[in-house]
């Protein structure tokens, strides 16, 4: 998942530069978070250099978006910029299709939790290629540790069991410990499964499928 | 289309076979739950993992008890109810979806369960730790490595970032070879040589300045804030729901004006749910407006009044605006004289009329559902069910539309009325007048027209389509769900429109039968918008002639009545307005037309948004391969149309049509 941030105003202003402008607006994917407000009160505040507005779902569909393009026409036509509010792909597209105008992206792109699927979610996966789930009575002691480790090196939670890193965020081991006794299978935890992360699982050959 | 763009996103994989028989070895018994994945193109029905699964799985002795794939697994409010009846089974769950589907699943089924990952998850998506970045519905090559600052203004629309074999901005780097080849990579572009290429192309420098990324930008805290919003937004009120384009301060602020009277009408015998109306004229006959022409011929129908006084001139057939298809008609041709029939007078002393004489003279007025559906009000306001309170439906959720709206600012009074008189005929307890929050004249209209009280209320309702919907605003308003095949009355509460508590009112304090509406003209080519009070039987040709530009091609726009999400769309122009038209939208036609649609992905945003939560793909799925029984079984009955699905596809996919075909097919087989 990502989230769409609004540029910093002065920041989008500066890129103006007092010149024409035709505003891109993406929507509709769930992958993205959108700041449509944001957007929205840009577009509002700066009416007056905005030459005009598309509003297009999926941006980053090269084929449909071209196809939308040509009726956008004039507007594209007359603005020396283009701005762009969209995840970074969308901003790539609409450059690759107007090569020759300077398009400026509006927004900043973070990452979000809760990647794949059809929403954020509050579990999130690291793709680490080697599922430790099974011992961790299904949470995620990667995702969940501060420095994305799977079991250290770590100066320990402090007695709240919080992160040494992060004290806002619980150590994951201590949440898999307790749903573990929950669960009446602690035991688990002092087994030898949990062995240490094979990075090769994530490179290119081996992501290949089977 | 390119084939080579349609890959299979596969995001997980079994896990090797060892691994899982060790896992499976104090199991006796296991349920397996599957998900259908995400972003990756509908292959065979049966997954060959999960053929592999069992087979493995009857290698290890274990017994199987249960293999149940389930669409979007992640999707925590569709999969809620499935996992609540895994919950009470003993046994064990194994769970073949990425990390997430997994998480979630054990979070559920806490408390002594155990939850078994049968499978690994590997990089494909933009993750912080994977190689490859892939995000949205994006199917072509660009990527996002979401780095939190943006450098495309400066760099030409070319990420560096992203295309970095290391993912670095601007080194530490050996620099690239004389071909300009990555050094780490041989077989890939530089990316900084491509920018500037691109940008010499162009005659354009690179300008600004570029810093070193900064890693720390956007706290955790506020990411899991946007998280947890953006699932709260999506379930507000009910369950999907989209937010389209309002475009409704084109005719907003516009009074209600008379629009002008046709030269002729033509007024379908079908202009309501349930059985056609018989004729009571003849050609040559003369009427007068407001005369009965039609009988209602059952419990479930309505009768038709003519709206203009002169000559009827055939009864003849018409293509339906709603079905498309010819439909038997009254045409008659206006005299100009707008004489009134004897009947349309005030009712004397209706306050102390029976309920159920007071119910007959609503049905001869011939009062349906003003809304879209036309439902016979008369039957409505009889459920057989006692009912507790009555919705007033002032939601007009549907963009473009301002009928309701104007009608609730310029006339109030008359709605309470109707309103009243409707709760009188139910002897329901309360009436609240849902309205949605950009609509803030005629709340204020509404207050203060009434005595508020815990018998009377409005309600202000946040805008979501498709809010206007009947089970939809239960649900919002009432927090009651009605289940499927049941209507709003078995959940003591019965839904109606504004225009109808109007026309009600209308009906029983002037007599006035329902022979004209007010309708919404707009759309991007109309040069004459408004919101009109219309003969019902008008034209849309005639429309057509008051409201566009002279000499404007009606062939080249799209014609749709109703709004722009539900609205049907008019090949014939002889086609007449009927008492369900909420407006008439001249509209451009759309770049991308169905024909170009392309085949589904499974982004699951039709899921996402589907506010009877349905699984709209498979209707696409299905219904290209001509499976109508299949659409069926994942509950095309239960679908309202309201165009989500198809608003918020990704492949531009004609979904609704694919829907009503199914719902022929089912209506057919029943």
């Amino acid at each position: 998942m990502l989230i769409t941030k609004l540029k910093k105003r002065q920041e989008l202003l500066n890129m103006i530069e007092r010149k024409t402008v035709f505003v891109f607006k993406c929507f509709g994917c769930s992958e993205v978070f959108f700041p449509e407000e944001d957007i929205d009160g840009f577009i509002r505040e700066n009416s007056a250099v905005i030459a005009g507005v598309a509003r297009i779902d999926y941006l980053c569909n090269e084929e449909f978006t071209k196809s939308y393009l040509n009726s956008f026409d004039r507007g594209i036509k007359e603005s020396e910029r283009i701005v762009v509010f969209s995840c970074g792909v969308g901003v790539q597209v609409v450059a690759k299709l107007l090569e020759n105008k300077r398009v400026l992206p509006g927004c900043d792109t973070h990452y979000l939790k809760g990647f794949q699927g059809i929403t954020s979610q509050d579990a999130d996966c690291e793709q680490c290629g080697s599922c430790y789930l099974n011992m961790t009575g299904g949470i995620c002691p990667l995702t969940a540790c501060a420095k994305g480790l799977l079991n250290g090196p770590c100066g320990g939670a402090n007695e709240k069991g919080k992160c040494e890193v992060n004290p806002e965020i619980d150590c994951g081991w201590i949440l898999i410990y307790n749903r573990l006794k929950d669960m009446k299978e602690e035991k688990i935890m002092a087994g030898t499964d949990v062995k240490i992360r094979d990075y090769s699982l994530i490179t290119g050959e081996k992501t290949e499928k089977k | 289309m390119d084939e080579k763009q349609v890959v299979d996103y596969t995001k997980y994989r079994l896990k090797p076979e060892s691994e899982i028989i060790k896992m499976l070895k104090e199991v006796s018994q296991l349920q397996v739950l599957l998900c259908e994945k995400c972003y990756k193109k509908f292959e065979e029905d049966f997954e060959p993992e999960c053929l592999e699964l069992r087979e493995i799985i009857s290698r290890s002795g274990t017994t199987l008890l249960k293999c149940t794939s389930i669409p979007f697994l992640c999707n925590n409010y569709l999969t809620g109810n499935i996992l609540e009846r895994i919950r009470n089974d003993n046994c064990t769950v194994g769970v073949v979806s990425c990390g997430i589907g997994i998480q979630y699943v054990a979070g559920v089924i806490k408390g002594g369960k155990k939850v078994l990952a049968l499978a690994d998850t590997v990089s494909q998506s933009g993750n912080a730790t994977s190689i490859s970045g892939y995000h949205g519905i994006a199917l072509g090559e660009e990527k996002c490595a979401a780095c939190g600052q943006c450098w495309l203004e400066i760099t030409g629309g070319i990420c560096p970032v992203i295309n970095c074999a290391k993912s670095l901005l601007n080194g530490p780097c050996g620099g690239a070879d004389k071909n300009g080849m990555c050094e780490v990579n041989p077989e890939k572009k530089c990316a900084w040589i491509e920018i500037f290429e691109r940008l010499e192309k162009s005659k354009r420098k690179i300008s600004g300045s570029i810093k070193t990324i900064n890693h720390d930008i956007f706290g955790p805290y506020e990411r899991e804030k946007i998280s947890l919003l953006s699932r709260e937004r999506r379930k507000e009120g009910f369950y999907g729901g989209v937010h389209p384009e309002e475009r409704k301060e084109d005719t907003a602020g516009l009074a209600i004006a008379v629009f002008p009277a046709p030269e002729k009408v033509c007024l379908f015998l079908s202009q309501h749910a349930g059985l056609p109306a018989k004729p009571l004229v003849r050609a040559g006959d003369f009427v007068k407006a407001g005369q009965k022409i039609a009988e209602s011929s059952g419990f479930i129908s309505a009768p038709v009044h003519s709206s203009v006084s002169g000559k009827v001139l055939s009864v003849t057939e018409q293509v339906h605006p709603v079905t498309g298809q010819l439909s038997p008609a009254v045409i008659i041709e206006n005299d100009g004289r707008d004489e009134r029939d004897f009947s349309v007078e005030p009712l004397a002393g209706w306050e102390s009329l029976e309920p159920l004489k007071l119910l007959d003279y609503i049905r001869e007025k011939g009062i349906v559902g003003m809304g879209g559906a036309m439902f016979p009000s008369a039957v409505k306001l009889f459920p057989p069910r006692p009912v507790d309170t009555l919705l007033i439906n002032g939601c007009e959720c549907e963009p473009c539309l301002n009928g309701d709206n104007r009608l609730m600012v310029e006339h109030p009074v008359e709605i309470i009325k109707g309103a009243e008189v409707a709760k009188k005929l139910l002897c329901a307890g309360k009436i609240l007048f849902c309205i949605e929050e950009n609509k803030k004249e005629a709340v204020e209209a509404l207050r203060s027209s009434m005595q508020i009280s815990t018998d009377m209320n409005v309600v202000e309702l946040k805008t979501k389509y498709p809010q206007g919907a009947e089970k939809m605003l239960i649900k919002r308003v009432l927090e009651r769900s009605v289940p499927d095949g049941k209507l709003p009355f078995d959940v003591g509460a019965v839904v109606l429109n504004v225009g109808t508590a109007y026309a009600i009112c209308r009906a029983v304090c002037e007599g006035m039968p329902l022979f004209e509406r007010i309708v919404t003209v707009s759309g991007d080519v109309v040069t004459r918008r408004g919101n009109f009070l219309m003969k019902i039987g008008t034209p849309f040709s005639h429309i057509a002639g008051k409201c566009l530009a002279s000499g404007a091609d009606i062939g080249k726009h799209d014609i749709k009545m109703g709004g722009p999400m539900m609205g049907i769309l008019q090949k014939n122009t002889d086609s007449a307005v009927i008492k369900g038209t909420t407006g008439i939208l001249f509209l451009e036609k759309s770049p991308v037309e169905v024909s170009e649609s392309r085949d589904c992905i499974k982004c699951g945003r039709c899921v996402d948004v589907c506010p009877m939560e349905l699984y709209p793909h498979y209707y696409a799925y299905y219904g290209k391969k001509g499976l109508w029984g299949k659409c069926v079984e994942y509950g095309v009955n239960k679908c309202i149309e309201c165009g989500c699905c198809q608003y918020i596809c990704s492949s531009k996919i004609d979904l609704v049509g694919y829907i009503k075909k199914a719902k022929r097919y089912a209506d057919n087989q029943a």
